[in-house]
């Protein structure tokens, strides 16, 4: 098939399917109902690592982690989750909330859209114990 | 010998049905109201990794091409064009892509060019789009090599091969429950590779087929999908980022990463390449066989079921 063609179909292809899946709503990002939910959603990720304490926060967009093994996150991928510890993380203040940069290619950079209180209080619970 | 032969570039021709295929799917999902999710980053990132597929076989498809062109010069051998040759070709051309998609399992410097493939935690029709871009890298068109030497032109060993990716797409469904009987005895079917997608540790590392079925059953790699088993699909650890770039590249910056930390021995280096995902030289990570091995040692009950050891391979530690 020649560029000419093959080209513009892919590109109107790509937005027309991506338009259409946000006008069908289905750009909405997953979130968590309760703790329990928190929980399951990191033990898909570290099924040998069990909580030991979850900070759910107000939104219900993300909850922090406490293991033994240390702190972590929980927060949507789309209509679905991850986790990561956050060992080695920077932790800065936004506008909507805070910004977390891990030294990890496959989750370099967490926005999270909290409360002004809560986004005062979590950089103190994200920070890992001395 | 016959080297002015062309046939079609399917996978190209396919594009407008893909397309189609992807709204008639998306459809039926909105007004069932089951049979499958999607989600516009998830489906976004699956459609910029299928366009960069296409890109990379337009800018690097010659290396593989020139490639068997070297083996066509070289073979005596010349098979020709007629139906049942082609046909022959298709089905050894499937037995070679469960070959390379089981190293490409096992093998992490493969896996780090098919792991973007596994990297969705949906599964509809534009996970099989979401294909590698680094595919020439792995220099897999070497296990394509022996049909050429035995007289398959490579244009029609590329064209097959096209045809196989054809067949893949429509199975990566969950509109579609189980086939028929005898289909799913044979042929890859949507339950099969939903299964393969899975990261439940039962579904870990089985299913490769391409087309026909039977590679697993023969090869003893085959994993029904079960009713009170539902699939999880994604990586043992999902991305945290819908950056195309970053899902392409991210197990070769890993493995990167990993093979020049310092004080490892050469073999340690190797290894990281080399060895099945999740291997590290001092076990603090785990590969599919750990995980397996782990889940059987919380959940004895399930030992020798389906995809699982028969019996815990761990002892307390």
């Amino acid at each position: 098939m020649p560029l000419s063609i093959l080209l513009p179909m892919v590109v109107t292809g790509i937005a027309g399917i991506v338009v259409l899946l946000h006008l069908l709503g289905l750009s909405r990002t997953a979130t968590l109902t309760d703790e329990a939910a928190a929980e399951r959603a990191w033990l898909r990720e570290f099924p040998d690592d069990r909580p030991t304490r979850i900070i759910l926060c107000q939104n219900r967009t993300a909850a922090l982690i406490e293991t033994e093994k240390g702190r972590g996150l929980v927060w949507p991928m789309g209509a679905d989750t991850t986790a990561r510890y956050l060992r080695g993380a920077r932790i800065t203040r936004t506008a909507t909330g805070l910004c977390i940069a891990l030294p990890d290619y496959t989750a370099p950079r967490i926005r999270l859209h909290l409360a002004a209180q809560e986004a005062d209080q979590w950089p103190d619970y994200l920070k890992e114990p001395a | 010998m016959t080297d002015m032969i062309s046939f079609p570039d399917v996978v190209n021709w396919a594009v407008p049905f893909f397309i189609a295929a992807v709204l008639a799917e998306l459809l039926w999902i909105v007004i069932r109201g089951r049979g499958g999710r999607y989600e516009t980053r998830d489906a976004l990132t699956s459609l910029m990794l299928g366009a960069g597929n296409v890109a990379e076989g337009i800018l690097l498809g010659f290396i593989a091409y020139g490639f068997f062109m070297v083996l066509w010069e070289i073979t005596p051998l010349d098979l020709g064009t007629s139906l049942w040759v082609i046909a022959l070709c298709f089905v050894l051309d499937d037995l070679r892509y469960y070959w390379v998609h089981r190293f490409g399992h096992r093998i992490r410097w493969v896996w780090a060019s098919h792991v973007n493939h596994h990297s969705s935690q949906h599964y509809n029709l534009t996970t099989a789009l979401r294909q590698t871009w680094t595919g020439t890298f792995t220099f897999m068109m070497i296990v394509r090599a022996p049909l050429i030497l035995l007289g398959f032109h490579p244009a029609m060993v590329l064209f097959v091969g096209g045809l196989n990716l054809i067949y893949q797409f429509w199975i990566h469904t969950e509109a579609i429950g189980r086939m028929p009987r005898w289909f799913e005895a044979v042929m890859n079917t949507p339950s099969h590779h939903r299964v393969h997608h899975g990261r439940n540790p039962r579904y870990l590392d089985c299913n490769y087929a391409g087309v026909f079925i039977v590679w697993d059953k023969l090869f003893g790699t085959f994993v029904p999908e079960l009713d009170e088993e539902k699939v999880d699909y994604g990586l043992v650890h999902n991305l945290g980022t819908f950056n195309p770039i970053r899902v392409a590249f991210h197990e070769w910056v890993g493995i990167f990463r990993d093979a020049t930390q310092p004080g490892l021995t050469w073999r340690e280096r190797l290894n990281y390449c080399v060895m099945p995902p999740g291997w590290s030289h001092d076990n603090s990570r785990g590969t599919s066989e750990t995980i397996k091995a782990r889940y059987v040692d919380a959940h004895p009950e399930l030992a020798g079921t389906p995809g699982l050891p028969p019996r815990p391979a761990l002892g307390p530690d």
